[in-house]
């Protein structure tokens, strides 16, 4: 039994409801079965009908008040279902916020969005079902048990044999089917991945001309893995088999003792009659829990999956939710001053068994057939991630420096050096495991607060645009924001022509459901939010990388623009950038292991100039 | 064309199996009535005290026939049941396949958003419960409605008629009502779910901003709002579903009151042995029993139909795109083309999608002996993507010409792979081993072929340091390959294909610079003597093109070889100056 569902809210006053209905229903069964067979004997004893109006009025009374309170458990059970897994889903929803868009990008966008979606669904109808099938298990088979004893002693024992026997078999039948089914789940997972592996590459097939001939062997494999589920399921169906074979067997059984004790007088028919109507009700909770049982099994998994997610610790957000600490002042001013000594980030990848840290993890899971929503974003987003497991242990190690003011800092080096990695840290996303980060002086948590945040815009390499309108996609940040000014911000932004452009202006549908924007589009569209929303602090991580030269080039002149009188952190490998900087920090592998201005570490020989050399080979 | 539908022309090809499963499936409804009808009679006959025992012999027997072959005909039931399903999926799959396959080089640019490819796999899967779950089941209950109703009928006909009547309700009104009643509801369940999953997604996806923004709980709040609504759809859904059931529990009651009456009617008027009336009564828990799920096997239709609509549609629009076509080149001719050289010439060639005022090409001349590299660079949207569609022959343009070796482009088709190869941004790699996938390039490739295109793009190392080394799953080195490495791959398929002419689309976006050039240099050590078209949005690698040629708003606006244009063109010197860390070192010096 599932000892998590004790703790739901408010079960224990649910379930006491339900058994005491069962028992209701129980008694139902048992009374509906003694007017039956009684007036069916009477009958047979050759009484007239009319005589026979009490009991026929008994049954038809028992057998609507057993569904009527059938249908009163189902709504009991499926109105707590309800609320318990809207409940539950809330709070996943609100620890996801909590654990950030980090844990997101490692756990998967698709697999989040389904477990959330499908997974309450299937944990709410796991709620629904469990309850009155245990109270159904509980009590329906021993009370219709103990009457039939009463009743007769020999069907009695025959009933209460095979229930065993009938639970004993179903069991070992499903250990053999799983087992069987982890033996081919290789196998399985090929076969079953080999049609949607087909229609993806199905451009590269065409491509390489090989197309056509690919299509004979979409269905070989096909077939071939018709004859590999026929040859679990021919197992795996066995457990029904014996559910209804021990069942059947077991009320025929019945039905030929009683003929046989009919026979040589030692029973009456009415007894017999309501032991026959009684055997079929004592197998009916065994097996509703049996046709039931993947669902429930499902739905126990979805609600174990969310629970791990509400038992992970929380970075920092949890505990200090955006409560400034004592005398900190989180407003960032040209004369505030953020110190970080020894910030230490371990490794995400131990932590979620996952890819390294790097900028584009999503598309090494190209595999995975069935997450919709990741292969949206991976779309170009194929970002160079270091091959070998990572020689530091470390995604950040500790780092180090002061920044006072409004400055533009540029955090350069290669992939996997830990640059986005610090820019998490500096948006909160992320809490150091080690270190220390002080602000005006004063040591602070972390920096998740909604009051640190609230002074910071974040422009990612791929900007998210939600579906929704070009005008509430530049407001996201302010949504209060009036038309015009964010038509200032449209076009500060550069991207006043594009508007113009669009049949529906600013009020034009984006986003996965609306228009497509290309890659530069979408990050003018990040920067027209920044320009509106004006916070003190910019973090950009790799914001043009992907973009052809000549959108770079422009795109950059309008970010200059922007970072005036901003505390800028650029996180990029792009060089280009820092001579605009104020200051490079230089990292590699996870440490900060230069600082200075572009021309002050040009020429030094020391790892920018390393940086600057490693980029010039390969073509030369 | 004549559309197909995606239900009935299966059904029809696999008719005989159709009836073999609706066969058992009845059958093993009758065996569960069989069973009770049996038992009632032989405690009846058993109750009369016969002096032998072989008296009630026959129905001893039928009773434990039935018991026991009630499940082997459900488990054979389901079996066949789940072959025949499967056999239907596969040839779907095929069908599917093969609409899909003329117009592979369109998928990306018509499927941008979401994965349709996923989706439309995933609606066959979808599909396979109309089977298991409505047609199977409905026909086999129907058939024992029909035997219940002839079975009376041999007894009193007026009767089996009202019988008939009453089980109508169970097969027939009830569920068209349910259906009527659930329709709307299923529909908005639907959309309101979508909503939804809108909505996660954004929240998942964007999560950065929603947190940074300050935001999150207004979203939390506008989810709420929205699940409850969609829980409060599905849960008028359950009720209806609660009160079809109590509905049909009382017409079953209905059913069972009224064959007492009758039964005992019948024995009164001496036309019913008495033993047959507890006979007649038991039978109808397992008959009602078997009618009740009709309900909620027709209730299941509706959801079927987005995923029907969504391949019937695909069927629709089949005939306005095109692929290759069949080509007015001979086979012989195109194997000189293939082995030999390959002059391609775009004279003054335009293009202008249909439906489409502007031109999304014009003018454009490219003049590419073998063996000449050019690179094309411009904005997304000034044409590029449509000047390789038109190179590849998947267009022929408006006007102007596109030759290879004289011969138009558009002409080659399906020769076309063996002539040009492609390598663009996001090349597949397949599920299966790291050869196989190399192979690709190559049918007729043996291990040392293999071995030596894995060198030439420098994976030998890599690949011989894994697990299985060129026979491991590319599954299992999904995790370990990056993406430059996914590109090697793709492009050891290239150099095993050992086509005269290759296209190059972007294959370097997104990649860290080291890697870039890494990739840049491997491409052209590999790919040396071979024409090169080179879609790039980065200037490495420029200063060993011949050609690069600036592309904007469909024309070319800049074009000369790497050290004309660095002489020449300012705004080349200040590309090159943003993209080339050289640049930074010559500034500062």
């Amino acid at each position: 039994m599932d000892k998590q569902l004790l703790g739901y809210k408010g079960i224990k006053p649910v379930f006491a409801v339900m058994l005491l209905l069962t028992v209701l229903q129980g008694v139902s069964i048992l009374i509906m079965a003694k007017g039956l067979a009684e007036a069916v004997s009477a009958l047979f004893a050759g009484a007239p009908l009319s005589g026979q109006t009490g009991r026929i009025a008994m049954f038809l009374g028992a057998f609507l008040l057993r569904h009527g309170l059938g249908l009163l458990q189902q709504r009991i059970g499926s109105a707590f279902a309800d609320r318990t897994a809207a409940e539950v889903r809330g709070r996943v929803l609100r620890k996801l916020f909590r654990l950030g868009p980090r844990f997101a990008r490692t756990e998967g966008t698709g697999h989040l969005v389904t477990l959330a979606l499908e997974g309450t669904e299937k944990f709410r109808k796991y709620l629904e079902l469990i309850l009155p099938r245990m109270a159904g298990m509980s009590i329906i088979p021993w009370l219709i048990l103990a009457y039939v004893f009463f009743r007769d002693i020999t069907s009695g024992v025959i009933l209460l044999v095979s229930m065993p026997i009938l639970i004993a078999f179903m069991i070992l039948i499903g250990l053999a089917a799983r087992k069987q089914a982890e033996k081919q789940m290789d196998t399985f997972r090929v076969l079953s991945n080999h049609f949607v592996d087909s229609l993806r590459g199905l451009e590269t097939l065409k491509l390489l001309g090989q197309s056509r001939e690919h299509g004979a062997s979409v269905a070989k494999v096909s077939d071939r893995y018709r004859t590999a589920t026929m040859r679990t399921l021919r197992v795996a169906f066995l457990s029904s088999f014996a559910l209804d074979f021990f069942t059947m067997l077991s009320v025929a059984v019945v039905a030929v003792g009683l003929g046989l004790r009919l026979v040589n007088g030692q029973l009456e028919l009415v007894t017999a009659l309501t032991v026959l109507i009684l055997a079929p009700e004592y197998f009916l909770p065994v097996r509703q829990v049996g046709t039931d049982f993947h669902a429930t099994q499902d739905g126990k998994e979805a609600g174990a999956v969310m629970q791990s997610i509400l038992d992970r610790p929380a970075g920092g957000p949890a505990d200090s939710d955006g409560a400034p600490g004592p005398g900190a002042d989180w407003r960032w001013t040209p004369f505030s001053r953020l110190t970080l000594s020894g910030v230490t980030v371990q490794h995400q990848a131990e932590a979620y068994g996952s890819a390294p840290e790097t900028d584009g993890a999503e598309s090494g899971r190209e595999a995975g057939a069935d997450r919709p929503t990741e292969r949206r974003t991976d779309g170009a987003g194929q970002e160079e991630r270091s091959p070998q497991s990572p020689q530091s242990p470390r995604a950040l190690d500790s780092a180090s420096f002061e920044v006072q003011g409004m400055q533009t800092i540029g955090i350069i080096g290669a992939s996997g050096a830990g640059k986005s990695t610090l820019i998490d840290v500096l948006g909160g996303f992320l809490a150091p495991d080690a270190g220390e980060i002080c602000l005006n002086g004063t040591p602070v948590d972390s920096l998740a607060g909604e009051a640190w945040r609230s002074q910071i815009t974040y422009i990612p390499q791929h900007p998210y645009l939600f579906s929704s309108s070009l005008l509430d996609n530049i407001r996201f940040y302010s949504p209060e924001a009036s038309r015009e000014e964010a038509w200032q911000a449209v076009e500060a932004a550069g991207l006043a022509g594009l508007v113009r452009s669009l049949p529906g202006g600013l009020d034009e549908p984006i986003g996965a459901g609306g228009r497509q924007l290309s890659g530069g589009q979408a990050q003018r569209v990040a920067l027209a939010r920044a320009f509106l929303s004006d916070r003190p602090m910019i973090l950009l991580d790799e914001p043009t990388a992907h973009l052809d030269i000549e959108t770079e080039y422009e795109l950059k002149q309008t970010m200059l623009r922007l970072f005036r009188g901003k505390l800028v952190f650029l996180a990029t490998h792009r060089l280009h950038w820092m001579p605009d900087m104020d200051r490079v920090l230089v990292m590699e592998q996870g440490r900060i292991v230069e600082e200075g201005t572009h021309s002050g570490l040009l020429g030094k020989g020391g790892a920018y100039d390393a940086l600057i050399r490693s980029q010039m080979e390969g073509v030369r | 064309m004549r559309k197909e539908g995606w239900i009935l022309p299966y059904v029809r090809a696999n008719w005989g199996r159709c009836l073999v499963i609706i066969g058992l499936g009845s059958l093993a409804l009758l065996f569960a009535a069989g069973l009770m009808f049996t038992s009632g009679l032989l405690i009846s006959k058993s109750a009369l005290r016969p002096d032998n025992i072989l008296m009630v012999y026959v129905p001893i027997v039928l009773v434990r026939t039935f018991g026991i072959g009630r499940a082997v005909l459900f488990y054979a039931e389901r079996l066949a049941g789940h072959d025949t399903v499967l056999r239907i999926v596969s040839s779907m799959r095929e069908r599917l396949y093969r609409i899909l396959e003329p117009q592979a080089l369109w998928i990306q640019s018509r499927f941008r958003a979401g994965d349709i490819l996923g989706v439309l796999s995933a609606d066959i899967e979808h599909l396979q419960d109309v089977y298991l779950r409505t047609v199977f089941p409905g026909a086999s209950a129907l058939v024992m409605y029909a035997a219940a109703a002839a079975a009376v009928g041999r007894w009193d006909l007026r009767f089996a008629l009202l019988l008939a009547l009453y089980m109508f309700v169970l097969v027939g009104i009830l569920p068209w009502v349910s259906l009527l009643m659930t329709k709307a509801k299923t529909k908005l369940a639907k959309t309101q779910k979508a909503g939804m999953y809108r909505q996660l997604t954004d929240a998942v996806l964007g999560m950065g901003d929603w947190v940074i923004s300050g935001r999150e709980a207004q979203f939390l709040a506008d989810y709420e709002a929205k699940a409850g609504e969609a829980a409060r759809t599905d849960a008028k859904l359950r009720a209806w579903v609660r009160f079809r059931q109590l509905a049909g529990q009382c017409v079953a009651g209905l059913i069972l009151l009224t064959m007492l009456v009758w039964a005992a009617g019948m024995h009164a008027d001496g036309k019913l042995p008495a033993v047959l009336i507890a006979a007649f009564v038991l039978v109808v828990f397992p008959v009602t029993d078997a009618l009740l799920p009709v309900s909620e096997a027709v209730e299941h239709l509706p959801r079927y139909r987005d995923s029907l609509r969504r391949l019937s549609d695909l069927e629709g629009e089949e005939s306005s795109v095109k692929g290759y076509e069949n080509g007015q080149l001979s086979e012989d001719q195109a194997a000189a083309m293939a082995g030999g050289a390959v002059h391609i010439r775009v004279d003054r060639a335009g293009f202008r999608y249909e439906g489409e005022s502007s031109w999304t090409l014009r003018d454009i001349s490219l003049d590419i002996p073998q063996g000449k590299k050019i690179a094309i660079i411009g904005r997304s949207g000034a044409g590029k993507s449509t000047l390789l569609k038109l190179l590849e022959g998947a267009l022929a343009p408006g006007e102007g010409e596109v030759t290879l070796n004289g011969v138009p482009a558009a002409a080659i088709g399906e020769h076309m792979p063996h002539i040009v190869s492609v390598l663009n941004q996001n090349p597949h790699l397949f599920d299966t081993s790291v050869a196989n996938n190399i192979r690709l390039g190559s049918q007729d490739a043996g291990e040392e072929d293999i071995v030596r295109a894995a060198r030439q793009v420098k994976l030998d190392r890599l690949i011989e340091s894994l697990p299985d080394r060129y026979h491991t799953r590319m599954h299992e080195t999904g995790q370990r390959f990056s993406g430059g490495e996914r590109q090697r791959i793709a492009l050891a398929r290239i150099w095993l294909r050992n086509n005269p002419v290759v296209l190059l689309d972007e294959p370097t976006v997104g990649l860290d610079p080291r890697t870039e050039n890494e990739l840049i240099r491997i491409m052209l050590d590999s790919l040396q003597g071979k024409s090169l078209i080179w879609v790039t949005h980065h200037l490495a690698g420029a200063e060993h093109m011949d050609e690069i040629v600036f592309v904007e708003d469909g024309k070319i606006v800049m074009r000369g070889s790497h050290a004309e244009l660095i002489e020449n063109e300012p705004r080349y010197r200040s590309l090159y100056q943003l993209d080339r860390p050289e640049a930074l070192l010559t500034k500062a010096n």
